[in-house]
């Protein structure tokens, strides 16, 4: 009897106790997470593109399997966890869209995001960005059998353009480079590619690597585009990390180092890209510093 | 005691058992102390004499010295090894490898601007070749400086591959400077194949020299920070430790002292006494000067370290800046490009939001005034306004120095909107010309950022020194105390334990 009763007693302080513990680890658990870097992590989430054939494109299900994505990014993803010593059943990947890239690092949703993410000073006010691992630059995309002749930049004035919210492509046309093109919104490049297709674009611009997987993407159907090859800007592909995550940074830094002196960069860039015919660059980039 | 063995089976209680009865411990303690029956555990294993106790005492003080002396001679070889990593090896490294930059990006600069001379009356091309050798001779030394610091496999071979593209780009440079001679022009824009020749030039300066040099530099970052980190809280850790065994040991010599008093009925043991003052100096400065060694790393690092990479690596940018601008005069068919590179450049020297080149242009002609801490612009230049400063003084040279650097750029960036304003006129050529003055504001500004890097220089040189003389002597210093203190515990026990000995 007594001792039923102290434990009736005693429950529900005990229970007490339970939750306020279970809250505090909750708490740590959430601050840790914060403030944790990817180097050293045991698993990583990595944020991905899914709709750039080549780069970073979802070939499979689960949505977040390591095997669902293929492309030269998710290489890069692959053998920036492999540098980092995560083994590959603790990678988990995610698809992100342009326009949620910082969001989702800064809110910890993503470890780190590797997306034809180019470095620019805007977005370096938000999130910290390893690398360059490659240096893409911004060309154009036109119809083979496109009447209008494109043949630079500043042809694309008065012409319908692909805008891809939350990508930068668009702003360095019209807003850098002040050629006034008329936007038409997609949600993707590979919706950019069917409306090219469809005759509701006139050109599509962006980096030469995206515009490459398009292009093959496109013969496949038997349409043919041409990239003009009159590359605009320099697109400096980065890792996308959280803004306090310097040791990070500085681990996949030394992880892409590694990847160019070892040739790994040299063998991947020239299977994902070689057949496009683009100008590659086989040297190690010059990078952002993580400080 | 005869008598007793012979009576065995007498009702007296067995002899067998030792003897101690209360009464026959002496207060005294001057003879062998008779054991207790039952002993407990713990006194079991507690010395039973005297003299044992005033030894073991004596060796509990002397191991605790000792390992007061191995803790303090630790976080020394620490600091000292922190102070060597960042202002031996890498501070100066950062340096060397932030010349090689600049002197690659002029060697690039001078070869466009020897071609850009031509053959025409004045000089302009000996001039810009004999800079560009000048250039040549300075990045050989700074990069055999640079391989010489570098102590990882991965920076070695970033080393390596610098030297070796270094070669290419000389023999590139070498073809086109001959082909321009050959088609003895007067001047104006060189042949289409000269031009292809500078373009695989500075194409290979663009992607394959420069990067590595600049990653070089951001590598000694790395190793300053992750050093730093390392060794300050070694020091940090050290410190306590020392003052753990310091304060066991203060203890333990302050415990000994009254024991003998107590036993001995002395008022004070000198010589025991000096040990226990000697080590309470030895562990007050010694904790004193591992928090300076401490506040030298962090002053190294924060307050000149860091700013001169940041300064370095603005330098850098900079100056790969001003060659896209000249890049930009020379071939038209990439102007595009290069502009939207000098953009992000300079917004990353000087960062204010802006969509293109003639927004910022505009917003950097804006009040670029700041208060120390509290600047509205980003990149290095805002890095360093709102890096905080101690001394009022250096504060306000910095201020100065950087105000300075401040305006230049305002120059150099208004300079950089009329020659493109020019270009975009339809007048190249009046552009080129314009290049000379622009030019020399261009040097008038790197000077500055140079003077400025180099009071951090300063700065650091001055922590670096400090920490260097904080820990120098100090391991002549710890042995010689160490003996000095065990002499005197040994002194100071010595007579007590030769009274035992007499008694005996």
């Amino acid at each position: 009897m007594v001792e039923v009763r102290g434990r009736a007693l005693r429950s529900p302080r005990w229970a007490a106790a339970a939750a306020a513990f279970a809250l505090l680890a909750a708490a740590c658990g959430t601050v840790g997470e914060a403030t944790s870097s990817v180097a050293g992590s045991d698993g990583l989430v990595i944020g991905v593109q899914r709709d750039q054939p080549g780069l970073g494109q979802q070939i499979g299900e689960p949505a977040d399997g390591y095997d669902s994505y293929e492309g030269f990014d998710i290489r890069m993803a692959k053998e920036i966890a492999r540098h980092l010593k995560v083994p590959a059943a603790n990678v988990t990947f995610r698809r992100v869209a342009s326009k949620d890239r910082e969001e989702l690092i800064q809110s910890g949703a993503v470890d780190m995001v590797v997306g034809t993410y180019s470095i620019t000073p805007e977005r370096k006010t938000k999130v910290k960005f390893a690398g360059p691992y490659y240096v893409a630059h911004q060309d154009i995309l036109v119809r083979k059998s496109n009447p209008a002749s494109i043949g630079d930049l500043h042809d694309l004035a008065g012409k319908r353009l692909c805008m891809v919210p939350g990508s930068q492509s668009f702003q360095r046309v019209a807003t850098e480079q002040s050629v006034s093109a008329v936007p038409v919104e997609a949600e993707g490049y590979t919706d950019c590619l069917n409306k090219l297709i469809a005759g509701d674009l006139d050109a599509i611009s962006t980096d030469d690597l995206i515009l490459a997987g398009l292009a093959s993407e496109a013969a496949k159907k038997g349409e043919y585009m041409r990239l003009v090859n009159a590359p605009f800007s320099d697109e400096r592909y980065g890792v996308g990390l959280r803004q306090d995550d310097v040791e990070g940074c500085e681990a996949v830094n030394e992880a892409i180092t590694k990847m160019y002196q070892d040739g790994t960069m040299r063998l991947q860039l020239k299977r994902w890209f070689a057949p496009t015919g683009l100008d590659l660059t086989t040297t190690v980039p010059q990078f952002e510093g993580c400080i | 005691m005869t008598a007793v063995r012979q009576a065995p089976g007498t009702a007296q209680p067995a002899p067998s058992q030792p003897p101690a009865p209360p009464a026959r411990r002496r207060t005294t303690g001057l003879r062998r102390a008779e054991p207790e029956t039952p002993p407990g555990r713990v006194a079991r294993l507690l010395p039973r004499t005297v003299a044992a106790r005033i030894r073991t005492l004596t060796a509990v003080s002397l191991v605790l010295l000792v390992a007061l002396l191995a803790v303090a001679w630790a976080a020394i070889a620490n600091a000292r090894e922190g102070v060597r990593v960042i202002g031996q090896d890498a501070g100066p490294q950062v340096v060397a490898t932030g010349d090689l930059y600049f002197q690659l990006t002029d060697m690039d600069a001078q070869l466009a601007n020897a071609l850009l001379a031509g053959g025409a009356a004045g000089g302009a091309r000996d001039q810009a070749l004999a800079r560009y050798n000048d250039n040549r001779l300075k990045a050989g030394d700074a990069l055999l400086k640079a391989a010489k610091l570098a102590d990882e496999r991965t920076e070695e071979n970033t080393a390596r591959d610098v030297l070796d593209a270094l070669g290419r780009y000389e023999r590139l440079a070498g073809q086109a400077l001959l082909l321009d001679r050959q088609s003895d022009r007067a001047s104006g824009a060189p042949s289409a194949e000269v031009i292809g020749l500078y373009r695989q030039a500075t194409d290979l300066m663009k992607l394959d020299l420069l990067p590595k040099a600049y990653n070089l530099t951001l590598d000694n970052g790395t190793l300053v920070r992750h050093t730093y980190e390392d060794k300050r809280s070694a020091v940090l850790t050290g410190r306590m430790w020392v003052l753990i065994t310091g304060l066991a040991l203060l203890v333990v010599l302050a415990g000994f002292q009254l024991y003998l008093a107590k036993r001995f009925r002395r008022m004070l043991n000198v010589p025991l006494a000096l040990a226990t003052l000697a080590s309470l100096v030895l562990v007050v400065t010694g904790t004193a000067m591992l928090s300076g060694q401490a506040s030298h790393l962090r002053q190294a690092k924060e307050d000149g370290f860091d700013s001169i990479l940041s300064l370095a690596r603005a330098r850098a940018i900079s100056n790969s800046a001003a060659a896209d601008e000249t890049r930009f005069l020379l071939d038209p068919d990439r102007a595009d490009a290069y502009e939207q590179v000098y953009l992000n450049k300079s917004q990353t020297v000087l960062y204010l939001p802006a969509g293109n080149l003639t927004e910022y242009n505009k917003a950097v002609q804006g009040d670029l005034s700041f208060e120390p801490g509290r600047a509205r612009f980003l990149g290095f230049l805002g890095t360093e306004a709102n890096r905080p400063t101690e001394s009022g003084e250096q504060l306000s040279q910095m201020v100065n120095a950087l105000n300075k650097a401040l305006a230049d750029y305002q120059k150099v960036q208004a300079n950089d909107r009329q020659m493109r304003d020019l270009v975009h006129a339809g007048k190249r050529s009046e552009a080129i010309a314009a290049r000379a003055s622009a030019a020399e504001d261009f040097a008038v500004y790197d000077r500055s950022l140079q003077s400025l890097i180099g009071l951090h220089q300063k700065e650091f040189d001055e922590a670096v020194k400090d920490g260097d003389d904080g820990t120098s002597g100090w391991y002549t210093v710890l042995p010689i105390a160490g003996v000095a203190i065990a002499l005197l515990v040994l002194v100071g026990v010595r007579p007590r334990l030769a009274e035992y000995r007499w008694s005996k």
